[in-house]
């Protein structure tokens, strides 16, 4: 298939890549992190490692992740945890166990933060998508 | 809690715009409520059947009909959706016959490729990097 010419939302698009994006390496730095992330959900993970795995100092790291992503890498770790909870929850797996994978300590700290998130807590959420699935 | 509940693209014919976002791009239908000439036609995705419900709403406001075709026009998204493997879907989707107009490029954070749905729109699809 071939695309022989531009539309004006192409060039638009190529012209704020060339004004406004960061160098291309950044953006591969920062995947490294994401990436980082995503590996060791389960784990307890510091913020200079992650800061690490994307050859940058903490601060510098924060202040770039925030700029290519739209939010905080602690948010995005948040949100990484309790999207993966949901995945989880909605197999099946027992909610201990969910809150142990998602690298929570305690299953209220768990319960609370994917209330704040979802508007459920983790029973109701399992729940709800077990009786919408049968 | 406030949250997105319901969001829309325009549609110049429901029952076309069922199919092709049913059939083609793998939503499930929720809620079909006649109303009138038109319906409340709704569509989920698979993996989120709680989540937000896609409009499919039809096209009875003239002037609205413009704006689409100026994006339509300029090749312009009417909205975005997410994938997981940009790569996987532009080819299964190519592979059932759906026409893109911008094939999968990576921009920054994103790689992104544009469809057309036949019901007027533009349609992004996203992968996050």
């Amino acid at each position: 298939m071939t695309f022989s010419s531009k539309t004006y939302f192409e060039t638009q698009l190529d012209q704020l890549v060339k004004e406004h994006y960061l160098p291309e390496y950044y953006y591969f730095q920062v995947r490294q992190s994401k990436a980082f992330m995503e590996r060791y959900l389960s784990e307890k993970i510091e913020l200079e490692k992650i800061a690490a795995t994307a050859f940058m100092s903490r601060f510098h790291f924060i202040r770039i992740f925030k700029k290519v992503y739209g939010l905080s890498p602690r948010q995005y770790l948040k949100d990484l945890r309790i999207n993966t909870g949901k995945e989880l929850l909605k197999q099946g797996l027992d909610i201990s166990q969910v809150c142990i994978d998602v690298g929570y300590d305690s299953i209220p700290t768990f319960s609370n933060a994917f209330k704040r998130a979802t508007g459920y807590s983790p029973r109701e959420y399992q729940k709800l998508n077990k009786s919408n699935l049968e | 809690m406030i949250k997105i509940h319901v969001t829309s693209v325009p549609v110049d014919n429901q029952d076309k715009a069922l199919k092709f976002y049913t059939d083609k791009l793998g939503f499930i239908k929720k809620t079909e409520v006649p109303m009138g000439e038109h319906k409340w036609l709704t569509v989920v995705s698979p993996n989120e059947q709680n989540g937000v419900e896609l409009l499919l709403e039809p096209m009875g406001f003239e002037p609205a009909r413009v704006y689409q075709k100026a994006l339509k026009d300029a090749g312009i998204p009417y909205t975005s959706f997410m994938v997981v493997d940009l790569k996987k879907e532009y080819e299964r989707l190519i592979g059932v016959g759906v026409k893109f107009i911008m094939e999968p490029r990576e921009m920054g954070p994103v790689k992104m490729a544009i469809l057309d749905d036949t019901c007027g729109n533009n349609i992004q699809l996203i992968q996050m990097l």
